[in-house]
């Protein structure tokens, strides 16, 4: 596909229009209605992914804002989002620079990594300067469907990367 | 082992202070501005309340018009569901109207009753001052695992403060945690930081407890309690905040409470301006 073509631009624009519309609208990752205790954080699987295989895709300037938008529809201190988000570039970045060729299982390890180290920051945050409580074993299984999740959305993305995008890997 | 190291330090100063291309920001300095935004957020500055206020204004309307897409399309199906079965509606609605029509004497009667007996408690009748009450629209409704909160469509211009009761027809949902010029946040019964003085009918006195799930808990009520099936559960009143008498659920086999209104299905509901809670919320 035409570089200058107006579907290659939609397309390469599909990730960072998919993290303001889950930021933005009602919908959400939060299944509880068909499983009682499947949640998870879609909005990490997508930045991750995308800041590992094509940067160029994912601003940091756009997730800071998609941070903070998200903020304000959930109810949380404002710029709390941002900074759970920028530890996922953080982490994507680094093993961006330091590995050569990734597979699915070392993507998802160190995804799991920064999921751990973003999530950490959140809610130690959320604990120490809000008012706001939060059950410990709902994290626990958000974070578990997360990472569970990663490999199914890796797949559908690296899929979607290969049909509409090109340029398969950093 | 030196090289390692300075491919470590070289990776991870990268990936901190990398900028060009795409990226205009470092990360760094994003880390910086969002902990910065933080902290003003936190400790509220003069200056933040009010620039919160409108970015929340702001945002809430934009994420109703987003959402639309996904309202509609429930909205038809369902439309069109109702369309098919509407026969069949007349018939049901023809034999409960027979069947209302038996009870309105009875209701008549009741309610006359109640009054009386209300006057007697000196407790206010919770629908009393009907032009205290305003109606608003849910504007956001997006479920989250960590809170269970709603966007109403009515804000401080409107005469709405923090504490005040919500409702939907009668029956309590919540109470509003955040407001703004022009909407409101509600903090729904089954959120982890809701906890209302409720009494049930038996005349036990105790506390309902969100959890985050659907059904909220009731905790401190009396020593050698036993929770059966189907007691009606209404707000005590204490806090000063719920209307005393106004219904919220009944219980259920595990102990929990089964509200009467369900909290994701909230299209509508009720502000009673009349009582604002002067306590800590």
């Amino acid at each position: 596909m035409a570089k200058n073509s107006l579907f290659y631009k939609i397309y390469n624009a599909g990730p960072l229009l998919l993290l303001y519309y889950l930021c933005i609208s009602e919908v959400d990752t939060n299944l509880e209605k068909v499983f009682e205790i499947f949640t998870l954080n879609f909005q990490i699987i997508l930045i991750y992914f995308w800041v590992l295989k094509k940067p160029e895709l994912m601003a940091n300037g756009h997730i800071f804002l998609a941070g903070l938008i998200n903020d304000v529809v959930m109810g949380f201190p404002l710029g709390i989002s941002s900074l759970s988000y920028l530890i996922i570039i953080f982490v994507g970045t680094y093993v961006r620079n330091k590995s050569v060729n990734t597979t699915i299982a070392s993507d998802w390890f160190t995804f799991f990594m920064a999921m751990i180290f973003s999530n950490l920051l959140f809610f130690s945050l959320l604990n120490n300067f809000s008012d706001l409580e939060f059950s410990y074993s709902k994290i626990g299984y958000n974070m578990f469907f997360t990472l569970f999740m990663f490999p199914i959305f890796w797949l559908l993305f690296n899929i979607y990367q290969i049909s509409f995008i090109g340029n398969r890997d950093a | 082992m030196s090289v390692s190291r300075d491919d470590f330090s070289i990776a991870f100063r990268s990936a901190l202070l990398q900028r060009g291309g795409a990226q205009k920001f470092s990360v760094l300095s994003l880390i910086f501005l969002a902990l910065i935004i933080f902290f003003l957020d936190v400790y509220g500055a003069k200056f933040t309340k009010p620039v919160r206020g409108f970015l929340n204004d702001v945002v809430y309307r934009i994420t109703f018009l987003a959402s639309t897409p996904t309202r509609f399309f429930p909205q038809v199906s369902k439309d069109l569901t109702k369309y098919f079965n509407v026969k069949a509606e007349n018939e049901k609605l023809k034999a409960e109207i027979e069947k209302y029509k038996l009870l309105e004497l009875n209701v008549e009667f009741l309610s006359d009753e109640n009054k009386n007996l209300q006057k007697i408690l000196e407790t206010e009748y919770f629908n009393k001052n009907l032009s205290n009450v305003v109606l608003a629209k849910v504007l956001v409704d997006k479920n989250s695992p960590f809170l269970k909160s709603i966007i109403i469509n009515k804000g401080t211009r409107t005469g709405i403060l923090k504490g005040m009761p919500v409702t939907h027809n009668n029956y309590l949902v919540g109470r509003i945690v955040e407001t703004n010029y022009l909407s409101s946040r509600v903090l729904l019964l089954n959120d982890l930081n809701s906890r209302i003085p409720v009494t049930l009918d038996q005349g036990a006195q105790a506390i309902l407890s969100g959890g985050g799930t659907n059904n909220p808990t009731l905790e401190y009520l009396p020593e050698d309690y036993k929770v059966i099936e189907e007691i009606n559960v209404f707000a005590s009143g204490k806090d000063g905040i719920f209307s005393p008498g106004a219904p919220i659920g009944m219980t259920n086999l595990d102990g929990e409470v089964d509200l009467f209104v369900d909290p994701n299905q909230l299209s509508f509901v009720t502000v009673n301006l009349s009582i604002q809670n002067l306590g800590k919320l």
